[in-house]
Formats: C-alpha cells, structure tokens, sequence
C-alpha cells in the first residue's frame, strides 16, 4: 500500500541556515532515505514556495497565479512516498524523517480501488 | 526539469462525494474516466513522462511531529484549509510553461486548484 508523506517546514529558517547547517540537514536526509530504502517508492524536494505557480481552469480560460494554493504557517518542502503495509507503520517511518523534529510531516494513504 | 502537480480537491466535492453511496462513486467515477484516458494519451503523445498517485480521503490522514524525542500524532491533514491535495503527478518538463499547459489539462482543474512546483535536483 503506497502512501505520500508531505514534509511541511519554516521556509524561512530553512533559507536562514548558513551552508554547513544545510548540509548536514541533508546528510540527515541521506541518512534517513538509506534507511528507509526498502520501503521508498520515490521523493523529492521541493524549490521554495516563491517558485510555485497555481492553475486554475474555468470555462476555456487557464488561470495562472504565482504561489502555493493556500497560505499555511508552515510550507510543503518535499515529499516521500512510502510502500508500507500499515498506516500505523507509514506513520511511524514519517516520526524518523528529519523535518518530522521541527515541523510537520502528513501521511495520506493513497486511494485503492478495492477499497470501494 | 521535473515538477512537483499537486492536484485538490474542494471541500464542497469532498462532501458531496462523502454523502454518496458506493454506487453512485462508482458511476461518478467512470464518468470522469474517458477525461482521464484523455489526459493519459495527451502525456503519452507528447512524451511527457508522468508518475503520479491519487490519494483517499483527507479525513484518513494523520500529522506527525517529533518534539524532544516525543512522537505526536494527530489525526486529519496538516492544513485546515478549504482545498486538500487529492494526488500529484511528477512529470519531467522542458520548463514552467509546459508544466502550466500539463497542470491545465489535469481533470480536475476544472474544479480545483493544481500547484506546480519545481523539484531540486542536487
């Protein structure tokens, strides 16, 4: 069963870290990708919400507007996806990744067809 | 270039979808199917790789955070706002305009929001 862990986290603190902290925090990400491994079924990081950009559709005209689709403390900086057999397992694969220690991480199960 | 689509959903649809029997999800889903077939072979057409998943219900969400070495789990999604991502797609994209004219032929962007957002590469 697939589920998608999205890492919520101060942007800002993120963009204040000096260099070596920055790369230890991705040390740590490396670290924790290693040990998930058997059970990572892909994940990225994301460019920060100043890059993002929202399409709407409505009628034949494709709204374009610059930043994420909501406003939250915290912003979505990257994504695991997880193949585990348990929401309570993906669940605690989420409390070991990195950003879990200083900002949020939430687990959604993907939807399955059989569950209809 | 590869960029992160996170497709939502509106509360209003979530409910709707909520107060419907199985069966008429059901139906309600093969009637969204030819437009995603359509979408799926726009991709392939244009060579466009994709890889996506489409989520379940926000409500089955749960958040997690770590504090002092204390795991805390709360239910529901992390946000408390009007629309919820429902999936995402991955797609490799030659730039931004690409991934906007991607986003706009994504289904539900007729009814919510699609947020493209590019992925570092390291």
């Amino acid at each position: 069963m697939k589920y998608l862990a999205l890492i919520y986290a101060d942007e800002q603190a993120w963009d204040r870290l000096a260099d070596g902290d920055r790369q230890a925090m991705y040390a740590r990400y490396r670290e924790f990708a290693d040990s998930a491994a058997a059970k990572l079924a892909g994940g990225g990081e994301l460019a920060p919400t100043r890059a993002a950009t929202t399409v709407r559709v409505r009628g034949d005209d494709t709204l374009v507007a610059d930043g994420p689709f909501a406003e939250t403390k915290e912003a979505l900086g990257g994504f695991f996806v997880f193949d585990c057999k348990s929401m309570d397992e993906a669940v605690a694969l989420a409390a070991t990744i990195p950003g879990a220690e200083h900002g949020a991480v939430e687990v959604r199960p993907a939807h399955t067809e059989g569950a209809e | 270039m590869k960029y992160l689509l996170l497709l939502t959903n509106h509360a209003d649809h979530l409910a709707q979808w909520r107060a419907a029997s199985d069966e008429e999800n059901r139906r309600l889903r093969a009637q969204e199917s030819p437009k995603w077939g359509e979408f799926f072979s726009w991709l392939e057409e244009k060579g466009i790789e994709a890889d996506g998943l489409e989520l379940d219900d926000p409500k089955l969400a749960r958040t997690v955070r770590v504090r002092d070495g204390e795991t805390l789990v709360t239910d529901g999604p992390y946000a408390e706002t009007k629309e919820q991502v429902g999936g995402y797609f991955v797609v490799e994209c030659k730039d931004l305009d690409d991934a906007i004219e991607v986003a706009s032929r994504v289904p539900v962007a007729r009814r919510a929001p699609v947020e493209i957002r590019p992925l570092v590469t390291q």
